[in-house]
């Protein structure tokens, strides 16, 4: 099984640490796993504030650079639905054939459905709370939305059970959206201030010393809203598969 | 003006593809083993008070304790001997107003809901409404879990009129606050019949 | 780079207050939503079949149309088409004017607001009283519906008192809302009982048997149509369902979505014209519907039977209110109505979503709202409304993220941004400063250490 590791442009740039992380655990787990260099970004910021057309080339470098994987892999939640879900549309009206969408997976599906793994990871002897993005929520199926009146299921807080001395909570509200939205982040400031700030203030009043989730731009967000209001206690954010690759 | 030749030519001209009728008998409806139990529970939640295992000739009796101060009293229902208004012999809806009760006999109950189906029955089914207060009367053994079960019982009669009504009158209109009493009836009891 | 809903939004936020307040009411019926749900096993069922229906229905309903209106002319029903929201105003008011009403009770319709039918009435003569609590009170406050089940939540209760005092003269002071109400109901006591005509809106149609169903709270459709001679129902056409076999399964999902309740107080199926009343009218309206079966993107926007829920789950209708929304309905499903009223009128409300996509699944009929509003997106461009601030920021990512080296540069140097002067980036020129702190770049991306 051939897996390519796909590192978002703002994982790339901004949290070179969670592309580390993810390489690791992988390498841990006996995965091969490969780094294609000369990747960017998936398209999704562009498509969703408007300009879908403009993902096409963005859409056709990456179809074509993983086309001969048996997997991708991705620690970002929302550029993995937006891959699976758009690129089929982006690629079929580019007139490209499309190889790679279905098996693009986010690390947390990798890891839970495809490896089914069971085994103890590291140690992180600490109070986490899990937020819960909504894309992985509502189109990757990692958790069941709160909204739907179907049995209840976190894959993600099964794979952070994996981990030694760690406590998981969930805060108020869970699958409430923490307000980055990509472009709406900027084109509706005020809303997704308030709504970041909201959330952030939700998961410190679980008492917990870290936030993790399987996406870093909704982690982006409230971390740099906790900043800048400078919450006290302080917070920290960590991607998800930091934590599971945590020691390892 | 338009048409209905108009109007529906232009649907027919827009409907992209004709899809079926899903099959609705495969809906797995809850329900009760003792509908009568929930019924109670659900009415109760809905604002209403119960009086249990009663016959028609205590209504007089049940409207002088449940309303000691009622005046005016209108309901077309022969067993109703303290009954000041009749509701079937009116000359206008209008002259209902004042109603202190309303009594009425409903066909069945539901009891996911609470709600009871009253067809319309009189001259002015106004006194379903305008009453401050109603006492509905309903056969205990006549309730069904749910509404699909309830559909397949509604029957109108040529007043072509029904109503399910669930509870008094209410709104949460001013701040979400629950009050009740609106526009009709402000409480309700229901007189639950022994067969 | 700011759209219409977003300056608003804006201004909306200034009162914490307030904003906390609205949040939490509106979470409040979402909660309740929830527990309803949750209490029938077979809800994610009914919400299938229910979309289903819609679907049939709608792809079927030139049949049914035609069916809804033979049943409700042999029911001794006088059946009108109005293809916009002019002839809509014109046909009800000549039905009043034949009848020489001058005064109409009304229940509470989203189409009668869509078609600005009051001020058309009020301008001829007609004095027009609203009799849902909502809508009463924003009749006297001059005011529009922020919401559509729920329209004049966002006053308090203390708005509602003072407004009471100064129209129906309330005691000073007393803003319980029981007295509220109260003093409303004696007030529209009178209305009702000295209307020459009552109106409702629909909730349903049945195409069996031509009845119009309506469902309320508060009885104010039966109180509409129980005393006054004259009835007039008004219906979109897109409400028509076949049959009751399919009513039971919305009437189940309505109002346990809307409100949280089982069931609303009352749900009145209307049929025929009272005894010794004057003829029944139902006006059928189109109003675009007609138009936007033929749009594969978003023909199923019809499917919706306005209960409310999409907004009471949407975090951005939550923290903006209804007001700020340029369309009269606002939230996930006003968003999208009205782009297909008139998208270059209001494309500024497309912003005011973030793709949580919860709407979809609060959704009873199962709309799929955020999608379409990732759609509608994709249309601005072409509209000529895509904000070119934000154009220029999709090229300049388009540029660098097509240009591998110009790519590789740009993260590389990202951590120069670091050492700049807090004034330089945490500044009223980066939007990102405006609820952030910057974050730091790491000295190295992640490909260049892979490189290494």
């Amino acid at each position: 099984m051939k897996v390519g590791l796909f590192i978002p442009c703002y994982v790339d740039a901004v949290f070179p640490k969670v592309g580390d992380a993810c390489y690791r655990l992988l390498r841990h787990l006996g995965v091969d796993v490969t780094y294609p260099q000369g990747q960017t970004c998936c398209g999704q910021p562009m498509a969703n504030a408007g300009f879908a057309k403009d993902s096409a080339t963005l859409a056709k470098r990456y179809d074509d650079m993983f086309k001969g994987f048996d997997y991708v892999v991705a620690p970002s939640v929302s550029c993995t639905a937006f891959i699976r879900l758009q690129y089929p549309h982006i690629l079929k009206d580019a007139n490209h054939k499309c190889h790679i969408a279905d098996n693009t997976l986010d690390m947390v599906e990798f890891l839970h459905d495809v490896l089914k793994v069971d085994s103890r990871l590291g140690k992180f002897p600490h109070k986490v709370s899990l937020h819960n993005s909504c894309h992985g929520v509502r189109e990757l199926n990692l958790s069941s939305p709160g909204e739907l009146m179907e049995p209840r299921f976190n894959k993600i807080k099964d794979l952070l059970q994996l981990v030694d001395g760690i406590e998981v909570v969930m805060p108020e509200r869970a699958d409430e959206c923490c307000g980055f939205g990509g472009m709406f982040s900027i084109e509706e400031l005020a809303v997704s201030k308030q709504m970041g700030e909201k959330k952030l203030a939700r998961h410190m009043a679980t008492g917990a010393e870290y936030i993790t989730g399987a996406d870093c731009s909704c982690l982006m967000h409230m971390a740099g809203i906790a900043a800048k209001q400078q919450t006290k206690p302080e917070i920290e954010f960590r991607h998800v598969i930091e934590i599971l690759a945590e020691g390892l | 003006m338009s048409t209905s030749n108009d109007i529906i030519g232009k649907c027919r001209k827009n409907i992209r593809q004709r899809l079926p009728r899903p099959c609705l008998s495969d809906i797995d409806a809850t329900v009760y083993t003792d509908p009568l139990e929930e019924f109670i529970i659900q009415a109760t939640a809905a604002g209403c008070r119960i009086v249990k295992d009663r016959k028609k000739e205590d209504l007089d009796s049940i409207i002088k304790e449940c309303y000691p101060d009622a005046k005016v009293i209108a309901s077309a229902l022969p067993e109703v001997k303290s009954a000041t208004v009749n509701p079937d012999n009116i000359k206008k809806a209008q002259d209902l107003n004042g109603t202190d009760v309303g009594v009425i006999e409903g066909k069945f109950g539901v009891a996911e809901n609470g709600a009871i189906w009253f067809p319309q029955e009189v001259k002015e089914r106004a006194v379903d409404f305008i009453s401050e207060n109603i006492v509905a009367l309903i056969d205990e053994d006549e309730i069904v879990s749910n509404m699909h079960q309830a559909y397949q019982k509604v029957t109108f009669n040529d007043y072509g009129y029904g109503v399910f009504i669930a509870g008094p009158s209410k709104t949460a209109d001013i701040a979400q606050v629950l009050v009740m009493g609106a526009q009709a009836a402000r409480s309700m009891t229901i007189v639950l019949l022994k067969s | 780079m700011s759209t219409s809903h977003s300056k608003l939004a804006k201004k909306f936020l200034e009162n914490q207050q307030y904003a906390d307040w609205h949040d939490s009411t509106f979470w409040g019926l979402r909660v309740k939503r929830d527990k309803m749900a949750a209490a029938v096993p077979e809800w994610e069922q009914l919400r299938e079949k229910a979309s289903q229906i819609k679907r049939h229905t709608l792809t079927n309903l030139d049949i049914y149309l035609q069916k809804f209106a033979d049943a409700a002319e042999k029911n001794g029903v006088e059946v009108h088409w109005a293809k916009d929201a002019e002839e809509f105003n014109e046909i009800v008011y000549g039905i009043l004017k034949d009848n020489n009403a001058k005064k109409m009770v009304k229940s509470k319709s989203m189409l009668t607001e869509e078609c600005d039918m009051n001020p058309y009435l009020e301008a001829r003569g007609i004095e027009v009283v609203e009799t849902d609590l909502g809508e009463r009170i924003l009749q006297l406050a001059h005011q529009r519906p922020s919401h559509i089940v729920v329209p004049a939540t966002h006053l308090t209760h203390d708005d509602v008192g003072e407004l009471f005092e100064k129209e129906l003269n309330t005691k000073k002071g007393d803003h319980d809302p029981t007295y509220l109400t109260y003093e409303a109901r004696l007030s529209l006591r009178d209305e009702f009982l000295t209307a020459d005509a009552g109106m409702t809106g629909a909730n349903f149609g049945i195409a069996e048997t031509g009845d119009i169903v309506v469902c309320t709270n508060e009885g104010n459709a039966d109180m509409s149509t129980s005393v006054p001679d004259l009835q007039i129902a008004a219906i979109g056409l897109e409400k028509i369902i076949p049959d009751y076999e399919c009513l039971a399964v919305f009437v189940r999902l309505l109002a346990r979505s809307a409100t949280g309740q089982p069931s609303t107080t009352y749900t009145s199926h209307f049929r025929k014209a009272r005894p010794g009343a004057k003829k029944m009218h139902i006006v059928i309206v189109d109003n675009g519907r007609s138009e936007w079966l033929a749009d594969e993107d978003h023909w199923e926007t019809l499917k919706c039977m306005r209960c409310g829920a999409c907004m009471n789950s949407c975090p951005v209708y939550r923290w903006s209110g209804g007001y700020s929304y340029s369309f009269f309905i606002p939230g996930p499903l006003g968003i999208n109505l009205g782009m297909l009223h008139d998208p270059k009128k209001y494309s500024g409300n497309v912003s005011a979503c973030t793709l949580c996509l919860g709407c979809q699944n609060v959704c009873p009929v199962k709309i799929n709202l955020g999608e379409q509003i990732y759609k509608w997106r994709q249309t601005l461009d072409g509209l000529g409304v895509a904000n070119p601030e934000k154009k220029m920021i999709c090229k300049a990512m388009d540029y660098v993220f097509d240009n591998k080296s110009v790519y590789n540069t740009a993260t590389s140097c990202a951590h120069i941004v670091n050492n700049l002067p807090s004034f330089m980036v945490n500044n009223g020129l980066n939007p990102w400063a405006y609820a952030h702190k910057m974050m730091k770049f790491p000295k190295k991306p992640f490909h260049k250490d892979m490189e290494d």
